[in-house]
């Protein structure tokens, strides 16, 4: 029963560093699971709060966000606000009742292929582990039950 | 409200002035020209409260060369403070006259600041520290937090009362009203609904607690809010209505927070 359930992940990758990291996973046969689904962003900083809200919303299982790393962002300091960004959405879900891993932040650079696959990898397990994310549909019959 | 402001509009430095006016024994927002300075009454503590902040916006924004002034609470002056810094208004534009709330409208409102730095009328009460509601919600666990939200989010009829009613949510389109982050036709609105509305309120909202006071299904929005501020004060060390002279458009935080060495 458990392995019916395929987990759909949304992954931002930027496209100066974790996309490239993804294509060079891609060139090198490095198996991953295909349970991601890719979205190439300029960068990791412009994935603003409400791309993460709307993936969960529309029944993303997990959402990866992935940049360069501290010091090598092609826009300087892009990813200085995606850290804090994805730490505050973390901290909104977490307060909201939500199980803020599903929300992950992974520093991969264009010669990291190895580290993309690894963690594609990992994230699937652990979400695969938690099971379907909780809908973000409010049913008014919760509030006769509750 | 009738020596200061009235000296304003005779010597004319404003062209009306947003005060109070007791119509019925009840207290009305009113705009006040200089033709009506009669009709000041001496001030006095009130309890009513109105999102006077947007009321302010909106004529600026239809008489941009005109000033005006308005009488504000604590609540107030943050929310024109914010309402500046995000360019919204022209701060040489805005007199602003300073009004204390009473103890116990502070009490009610678990104000920390119910007073404005412009003090007129009034001596200003203490602040109250305590965030009851935040503080008992981060004491749950995640799932029984979930739930309890629901229970709250599922009453919403999409009035948007709290996004009208709120003093800096002043964008001419908004976010709510589209499809793609709050589904329409739905009835309650998906949790994306509140969330989104959280983030925007992130590092914009005085906590004037207005959206909790309309909402017709007293949904707790305050805690909600009070608790994205609070990340955000943290994170990016950036404090809504303070007059410190930081703006909300470059980046702020402090660098050396980041994880040092590799990673
Ligand atoms: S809810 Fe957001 S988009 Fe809508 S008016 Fe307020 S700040 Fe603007
Ligand atoms: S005021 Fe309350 S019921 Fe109306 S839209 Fe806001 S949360 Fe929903």
């Amino acid at each position: 029963m458990a392995n019916s359930f395929e987990p759909k992940i949304l992954a931002f990758l930027c496209n100066w560093c974790s996309y490239a990291g993804a294509d060079l996973a891609g060139v090198s046969r490095l198996q991953y699971p295909p349970n991601i689904r890719v979205i190439r962003v300029m960068c990791s900083g412009t994935v603003s709060p409400h791309h993460l809200i709307h993936a969960f919303q529309k029944g993303a299982d997990g959402v990866l966000v992935a940049g360069c790393h501290i010091g090598d962002c092609h826009y300087l300091k892009g990813n200085y606000m995606t850290l804090k960004r994805i730490t505050f959405v973390e901290e909104l879900l977490r307060f909201a009742g939500y199980d803020p891993a599903r929300l992950h932040l992974e520093w991969i650079s264009a010669a990291e292929g190895i580290k993309f696959a690894e963690t594609v990898r990992a994230f699937t397990a652990e979400i695969r582990s938690m099971g379907p994310a909780p809908t973000f549909e409010a049913t008014p019959r919760l509030a006769l039950s509750a | 409200m009738n020596t200061k402001i009235k000296t304003l509009l005779e010597q004319g430095q404003v062209a009306g002035f947003f005060a109070y006016k007791r119509i019925h024994g009840v207290w009305y927002p009113y705009l006040f020209t200089k033709s009506e300075l009669d009709q000041l009454e001496p001030w006095q503590p009130f309890k009513s409260r109105y999102p006077i902040a947007k009321l302010l916006l909106a004529k600026a924004r239809q008489n941009p060369d005109q000033t005006f002034g308005v009488l504000v609470r604590g609540c107030e002056e943050r929310a024109l403070r914010e309402i500046f810094k995000w360019n919204q208004l022209d701060p040489n534009r805005v007199v602003m006259v300073g009004q204390a709330c009473t103890e116990d409208l502070a009490q009610t409102c678990e104000c920390a600041k119910p007073f404005p730095d412009q003090l007129n009328y009034g001596s200003a009460p203490a602040g109250v520290g305590r965030q009851r509601r935040v503080a008992e919600l981060e004491a749950k666990a995640d799932g029984e937090r979930m739930q309890w939200w629901l229970s709250h989010f599922n009453r919403c009829i999409r009035c948007y009362g709290c996004r009208d009613v709120c003093p800096v949510c002043f964008c001419t389109i908004c976010s709510l009203e589209q499809s793609d982050v709050a589904p329409t036709g739905k009835l309650p609105p998906d949790t994306s609904f509140h969330l989104v509305r959280a983030v925007h309120m992130a590092g914009r909202c005085v906590d004037c607690g207005l959206c909790e006071e309309v909402c017709p299904a007293g949904i707790p929005l305050r805690a909600l809010y009070k608790k994205v501020n609070s990340l955000v004060a943290d994170l990016f060390d950036y404090r809504t209505g303070a007059d410190d002279g930081r703006s909300p458009f470059t980046f702020l935080g402090d660098e050396s927070r980041l994880p040092a060495g590799l990673r």
